[in-house]
């Protein structure tokens, strides 16, 4: 999984996290292991509540570790205090400094670093200038957007270099638009300072587009991490499967499956039904038009009982009716082989 | 704090619980000495007899007396006549000065804070000139009656359900009403069953703060009531100083703590309520502006002009137009020149003006112990610790010192009178050292100043300090960086509010301050309890004084809180 053999980057080892003690107690993080190389952006994706949020706030020392070990760079961080980790945090709504304006929430890591002033403010004006916010230096931060916020966010987090950049579900509180402009900006910086990091979001898209490699979160337990691509052709469970967005299941021998893509289920025209091996009868529910492709609702039985499935149909056609019959068959570019 | 894995060396953790552990046992000293332990002694007076021995007959015989009985009856019903009518009042003014849009509204606002922090000698005086024979309204034959004391209270207690009802209204989202009235509610029905109950908190924590002040009430009552008007607490201060019956005087004392024990558990329900029911819309968003069309705006707008025109601009104008009235009838600054001597027969031991020098010290001095003390109370309380026990010490921690609000402050004086002649058995008589008025005052103060840093502290996002911590700062750091900046804007008013208090402080002072070192409620209270046109006009001028001054501090402390548009400035009062 690409690990640093040679000590460079993150490391965590079988870490735990609990919330509350004895039986009314979670566990929010359960025995994770985990690898970031120097100069990588990892993602953690996972729904609401897996505990990726726990793991990234354990590794900046925000949170015990009730068993386990976070390493960085070779050495135990075991007994390090937050603010000597020299890891950089970027929360979900910023969380700026009231009562300083932008060029001084942006040097408050270098204050703190003791820099002197006169680097600390060509520094500043260097790290607004990444985030695209030159003219911003004295403006008070209650006067900015939201997406305004986040890069003043972003550019106090890089200021003092940190050798780890976590970052919170940044973009969440913005809008679709905003976030998925963000999200590329972020990565493109990310890789122009060098910037390990570790991305924590809920959002597939988001992860896929700033992470060199995704890991899959779910109750507590890091189930995968690999490469967007890697990660999409061959998820290594069906859990991971169904959260990446796969919808159906059918059985395959010695306890595997074949996992039926978002794109992995056609309406198949009448005209080629003999160029597809199998098909199989199935009934319009209903249809909608997005993104260039009709997506159609059908029920159909591949086997295993009546399913409700999205099935694609390529190019502009006049919608097809509710009760309508139409044949599907599967597209194995769009499928996967996993594990139970 | 505590409990942390790996939060840092053990060599780091050992001066950081020490540090910890002097914020948290400061405050609780100087509360234990100056509150716990002069309330208690004065409790045990009633149960115990002069050796020591436990004793009830005390309890008894004053339980047994019928007088008892009618001095708790008039208390309650002056509490609780007060507290409904401020809240009757209240409402209104309340809706007109945070639900609608005015010119002039922010001076509205203004006015009707002022009754709040004025020396309540000064609004017993005031009221008397109004009610007196020969006073603007003296033809209403008010004086020294029950309604006279009760209006007087009213006045102070409107800006209260105001303040609190009026913070809480202007944040409510008015698109739950709008909701109901879709669905076809008359605005009166509106009203009742989105708005009113949705208010509640406010209004019960308002109501039950607003019955405290009334039961506890002083200064008013000593001035207005006369001899011939007796509630539970002025019998505690005539029991003392005159009779030197300090059994009768415990044993009224903690009936008293009963009643206050029961109101600030009320108050206390009702806060607890109100703080899950937050997080509502910004602040002015739900106003709208002011419309003669509209039947709410133009009622509300009546009735306000009749609290703030008759109730509280008409004694205050009262109050300084008779400060010009020379003792001969003629008008002048006769008055005034005469606060340079010690008045008519030598009714003082001082001139008001040293009055006035001793009143300035000693709230100055009294601000700084109150600032310190519950400035530090308040960042214990902001804390959420990791451990449970830690956080329900806390929560205990937050009930003690909300006590001297509702404590009587003729019950503090009292307690230091009998147990600070020899401090923790130390051979220094702090009774006539001139400290204790400040420190008397003070406890009264540190309520307030809790109750106005507090909020602020605990609305700071605790990853606020997380990104602080992250970005380099030690723990220490991110106290001074994010902490205190945003602590500061609440600390101009909770010093306002802690020298105005400590000026106007009248219940402890009246016990404990040498006529030497009287401070000016003290001197201005002799000064009406003396025979003289002299001294009464004396007692117009200084008030005013006292009044202008009080009303200078605020408002200077008004300015100094700076930023108010971020909203968490207010603190609850």
């Amino acid at each position: 999984m690409g690990a640093p053999l040679d000590g460079a980057g993150l490391a965590v080892r079988g870490a735990v996290v609990r919330y509350g003690s004895g039986e009314g107690g979670t566990t929010a993080v359960d025995r994770v292991d985990l690898d970031v190389a120097d100069g990588e952006i990892l993602a953690l994706l996972g729904p609401s509540g897996c505990g990726k949020s726990s793991l990234l706030r354990a590794v900046a020392g925000l949170e015990p570790l009730s068993a386990g070990t976070v390493s960085f760079a070779g050495a135990d961080l075991d007994g390090v205090p937050v603010h000597r980790r020299g890891f950089g945090l970027l929360f979900q709504d910023g969380q700026l400094f009231p009562h300083r304006d932008v060029a001084r929430n942006v040097a408050y890591g270098l204050e703190t670093a003791r820099l002197p002033r006169v680097e600390r403010a060509g520094r500043v004006r260097e790290l607004l200038d990444v985030v695209g916010l030159g003219g911003y230096a004295q403006r008070p931060v209650a006067t900015l957007s939201g997406g305004e916020r986040q890069r003043v966010a972003l550019a106090r987090a890089l200021a003092p270099r940190p050798r780890l950049l976590l970052l919170d579900e940044p973009f969440s509180a913005l809008d679709r638009a905003l976030r998925e402009r963000l999200a590329v900006e972020v990565r493109d910086i990310l890789k122009a300072t060098g910037t390990t990091a570790v991305f924590v979001t809920h959002d597939h898209d988001e992860a896929f587009t700033v992470a060199d490699r995704v890991g899959v979160m779910s109750a507590g337990r890091l189930l995968q991490v690999a490469p967007p691509e890697a990660l999409w052709r061959a998820p290594s469970t069906r859990t991971v499967a169904e959260f990446l967005g796969y919808q159906a299941f059918l059985p395959r021998e010695r306890g595997r499956w074949l996992a039926v893509g978002p794109a992995g289920l056609r309406v198949v025209p009448a005209a080629a039904a003999d160029d597809v091996a199998d098909t199989w009868a199935a009934t319009v529910q209903a249809s909608a038009f997005r993104r260039g492709r009709t997506e159609v609702t059908v029920d159909v039985d591949l086997g295993q009982g009546a399913w409700t499935l999205v099935a694609l149909l390529d190019g502009v056609v006049p919608a097809l009716a509710h009760g309508a019959a139409v044949r599907v068959g599967l597209d194995l570019s769009g499928c996967a082989v996993v594990g139970d | 704090m505590g409990g942390r894995r790996h939060a840092g060396p053990r060599a780091a953790a050992v001066p950081r619980v020490l540090a910890w552990g002097l914020v948290v046992a400061l405050p609780l000293l100087f509360l234990g000495v100056f509150f716990a332990w002069p309330v208690v002694s004065l409790v045990g007076r009633g149960f115990l007899d002069d050796v020591g021995r436990a004793d009830l007959t005390g309890l008894e015989q004053v339980l047994g007396s019928a007088r008892t009985w009618r001095l708790v009856w008039a208390t309650l019903s002056q509490a609780a006549v007060g507290s409904v009518a401020s809240v009757a009042l209240g409402l209104p003014v309340a809706y007109l000065l945070y639900r609608t849009r005015f010119r002039g509204r922010t001076l509205l606002r203004g006015v009707v804070t002022v009754p709040f922090v004025l020396p309540t000698v000064v609004v017993g005086v005031a009221f008397q000139a109004l009610f007196r024979p020969g006073g603007l309204l003296g033809f209403l034959e008010l004086q020294e009656t029950f309604t006279a004391v009760v209006v007087s209270l009213v006045f102070f207690n409107v800006s209260v359900v105001v303040r609190t009802v009026g913070g809480l209204w202007e944040r409510l989202d008015p698109r739950a009403e709008q909701a109901a009235r879709a669905l076809g509610a008359s605005p009166a029905r509106a009203f009742r069953t989105v708005t009113l109950p949705a208010l509640t908190p406010a209004v019960a924590s308002a109501a039950a703060v607003v019955f405290l002040f009334c039961a506890t009430a002083f200064g008013v009552v000593m001035v207005l009531g006369g001899p011939g008007y007796n509630t539970v607490e002025t019998e505690i201060f005539r029991r003392t100083t005159q009779f030197l019956d300090l059994r009768t005087a415990a044993v009224l004392s903690i009936l008293q703590l009963v009643v206050v024990a029961l109101a600030l558990l009320a108050a206390g329900r009702a806060r607890a309520s109100r703080e899950r029911a937050l997080h509502l819309e910004h602040q002015d968003r739900a106003a709208h502006p002011w419309s003669v069309r509209n039947a709410a705006d133009v009622g509300c707008a009546v009735t306000t002009l009749l609290v703030v025109g008759g109730l509280i601009i008409l004694p205050l104008a009262g109050l300084v137009g008779r400060s010009f009235r020379n003792p001969d009838g003629s008008w002048g600054l006769h008055n005034y020149r005469a606060l340079g001597t010690t008045g008519h027969r030598n009714a003082l031991v001082v001139t008001v003006w040293e009055a006035l020098a001793t009143s300035l010290r000693t709230a100055a001095t009294a601000t700084l112990i109150a600032v310190v003390v519950g400035g530090l109370v308040a960042l214990v309380l902001s804390r959420r610790p990791r451990r449970r026990a830690l956080r329900r010490a806390t929560s205990v921690l937050d009930a003690v010192v909300m006590l001297p609000l509702g404590v009587s402050a003729v019950t503090v004086g009292f307690g230091f009178l009998i147990t600070l002649d020899r401090p923790l058995g130390l051979a220094i008589d702090l009774r006539t050292s001139g400290l204790l008025v400040p420190i008397a005052q003070a406890v009264v103060a540190v309520p307030l100043v809790v109750r106005t840093v507090l909020p602020v502290l605990r609305a700071i996002d605790p990853r606020l300090r997380e990104a602080a911590a992250v970005l380099g700062a030690t723990p220490g750091r991110v106290l001074r960086d994010v902490d205190l900046p945003i602590a500061l804007r609440s600390l101009g008013l909770a010093i306002g509010f802690a020298f105005a208090v400590s000026l106007g402080e009248f219940g402890a002072t009246a016990f404990l301050a040498r006529p030497d070192l009287a401070t000016l409620p003290v001197v201005i209270f002799r000064l009406i309890g003396r025979p003289g046109a002299e001294n009464y006009g004396m007692a117009l001028a200084a008030s005013v004084i006292l009044a202008v001054l009080t009303a200078a501090v605020m408002m200077l402390a008004e300015q100094l809180r700076g930023d108010r548009a971020s909203g968490a400035a207010g603190g609850e009062f």
